[in-house]
């Protein structure tokens, strides 16, 4: 791999670790598989795109955020307050969000942003190397993954991870687990958002299919991080989800070096994802298996 | 102290499944006493405790705690006054939350501040105190998750929570049914010491009739969704487990005919 190829994967990686951070949230805390991260994603490209091609890309980035966080109080309302099946809320989301993105985008499927100012080019001008990029991102992910580690011991953060965990601990302990699952979500995905409206300024470009997958790669993301870093605390899981993802951009360059075609990349995602999964179940089948054999022998 | 007026709750009405779990019920607890409540299966104890932790509303009748009707009021704003422990010592504690995380969340139930505080180290301290009292030795094991912990342990540390700010009333869900005798025995003993030391008015459900006659100052039985005996003072003393079985069967009797 060369030296280009590498720096690339770990600024992938730090830029899609934000991403993780989000479903972390959702997938990890409160234990629902969140499907409007696919919409989020791009919702955040978008937004932060039309403000970029404009010359306010910082105004981008917040409102992406916003528009993330929107994003996620729907889904959970929807989930909450409405009664519909968790998956199926964020289904519905991410299905209505691809109108609204491209009502975002003004009916175009692509936005290029070449020569436009964005964060990137304000980093370059500040820090004046070629390692600009991940300087910027080294510093978003930090400040993220400090403000994360806080918040989760605030009485908010306890509670959120609490309605994620024991549901009915949390009622007779006098949380609102209805506002804490719509905090929790509108959290994860103003993360997603902003991690979408900084890959859409990096790569100069938002695209209306850009979303495809990302639920996957990073719950790929995750289990990597969980099984290099064990999950003792919320730390250490914050801590995993970086290390996950860079590792995964790491793993995806690598195989870009071979003949592997790019479009193998989603299955490779999945394959990953559902053998992760899975190891527990089939373990235990086999092993269960190999007592029946022996006790049939004897 | 806890006044229920002619509570009534009917599961399945006007289907031929109707099912009156309370009946007309009427129960008064003074501050500070200690009811346990026995009775069989359907008797409507649980029924009794779901609807004044709020988990069901009743279809008639009012619930007063202190001065405050508290009938209608949501679940979770109750729990910031009402302590309870269910019966699975599962359902009492977040399984991937630490020991010190659980009790941080139930030390902030009732306490009225911004909701992106942390505790400062003197209430950590405090937290931390009230766990060595239960002699456990769990305040060593404060950032060890609560699922690594034993059934019996889960349930002294949801004691702990419950009682970390005194709540106005303890529900006790026959909170020991699911743990080995050894264990069983200790978590009492923890809560006979807790409830007293800290004069808390508790009602407790049980189907050991003599812990439910060894324990507390008054036993009421529940049958059919009505309270069918309630004593207290020397009479209950003098009351042996085998009147108290004899009283049961008679009542199961009496509703076969």
């Amino acid at each position: 791999m060369s030296l280009t190829a590498f720096l690339g994967a770990i600024e992938l990686g730090l830029v899609y670790s934000l991403l993780a951070f989000g479903t972390f949230i959702s997938f990890r805390i409160l234990n629902v598989a969140d499907l409007t991260v696919d919409g989020s994603f791009v919702l955040g490209a978008a937004v932060s795109a039309v403000f970029t091609f404009r010359g306010m890309p910082i105004a981008g980035l917040l409102l992406a955020v916003s528009a993330g966080a929107a994003a996620g109080i729907v889904t959970a309302v929807l989930q909450t307050k409405m009664g519909i099946q968790p998956i199926l809320s964020g289904i519905l989301t991410m299905t209505g969000l691809y109108t609204i993105n491209l009502m975002v985008m003004d009916g175009k499927a692509n936005i290029p942003l070449l020569n436009k100012e964005s964060i990137f080019t304000y980093a370059y001008r500040v820090f004046n190397t070629e390692a600009y990029k991940i300087i910027t991102l080294l510093i978003i992910v930090a400040a993220l993954f400090a403000a994360l580690s806080r918040f989760f011991k605030t009485q908010l953060g306890l509670s959120i991870r609490a309605s994620g965990d024991n549901e009915e601990m949390c009622r007779a302990s006098s949380i609102d687990t209805d506002f804490a699952k719509i905090v929790g979500f509108a959290l994860s995905n103003a993360i997603v958002a902003l991690s979408g409206a900084l890959v859409a300024q990096m790569q100069q470009s938002a695209d209306i299919n850009m979303g495809a997958g990302m639920v996957v790669i990073s719950f790929a993301s995750i289990i990597i991080g969980s099984v290099i870093i064990k999950n003792k605390n919320i730390i250490l899981g914050l801590v995993s989800v970086v290390a996950g993802s860079v590792i995964y951009r790491l793993i995806i360059a690598l195989i870009l070096t071979t003949n592997f075609p790019p479009s193998y990349l989603k299955l490779i995602s999945s394959l990953i994802v559902i053998t992760a999964l899975s190891v527990p179940a089939v373990k235990n089948d086999m092993e269960m298996r190999k007592m029946r054999r022996r006790s049939t022998q004897c | 102290m806890l006044n229920i007026e002619s509570v009534s709750m009917v599961f399945n009405k006007n289907t031929p499944d109707e099912h009156k779990a309370l009946d007309n019920l009427c129960l008064s607890v003074a501050e500070g006493e200690f009811l346990t409540v026995i009775g069989g299966n359907g008797a409507g104890k649980s029924s009794l405790f779901n609807v004044i932790s709020g988990k069901m509303v009743c279809d008639s009748g009012n619930i007063l705690l202190g001065n405050e009707n508290i009938t209608f009021m949501p679940e979770h704003k109750r729990a910031a006054f009402i302590g309870r422990i269910f019966q699975d010592p599962m359902k009492g504690t977040a399984p991937n939350l630490t020991v010190e995380e659980n009790l941080i969340i139930a030390y902030m139930r009732n306490i009225k501040r911004s909701i992106m505080s942390v505790p400062s180290k003197n209430e950590k301290n405090y937290i931390r105190e009230h766990l060595a009292a239960l002699n456990l030795g769990l305040e060593k094991r404060m950032n060890t998750k609560i699922g690594l912990l034993s059934g019996g342990q889960r349930q002294a540390v949801t004691l702990a929570m419950a009682t970390l700010i005194k709540p106005k009333l303890l529900l006790l869900d026959e909170h020991t049914a699911a743990l080995d005798p050894l264990s069983a025995d200790s978590v009492l003993e923890l809560t006979k010491k807790i409830v007293s030391d800290n004069n808390i008015t508790t009602l407790m459900i049980t189907h050991n009739i003599s812990s439910a006659l060894a324990l507390g100052t008054r036993t009421i039985m529940m049958d059919s969704g009505s309270i069918v005996l309630d004593i207290g003072g020397s009479e209950r003393n003098e009351l042996s487990v085998h009147d108290v079985l004899r009283e049961l069967s008679s009542i199961k009797n009496r509703t076969v005919e």
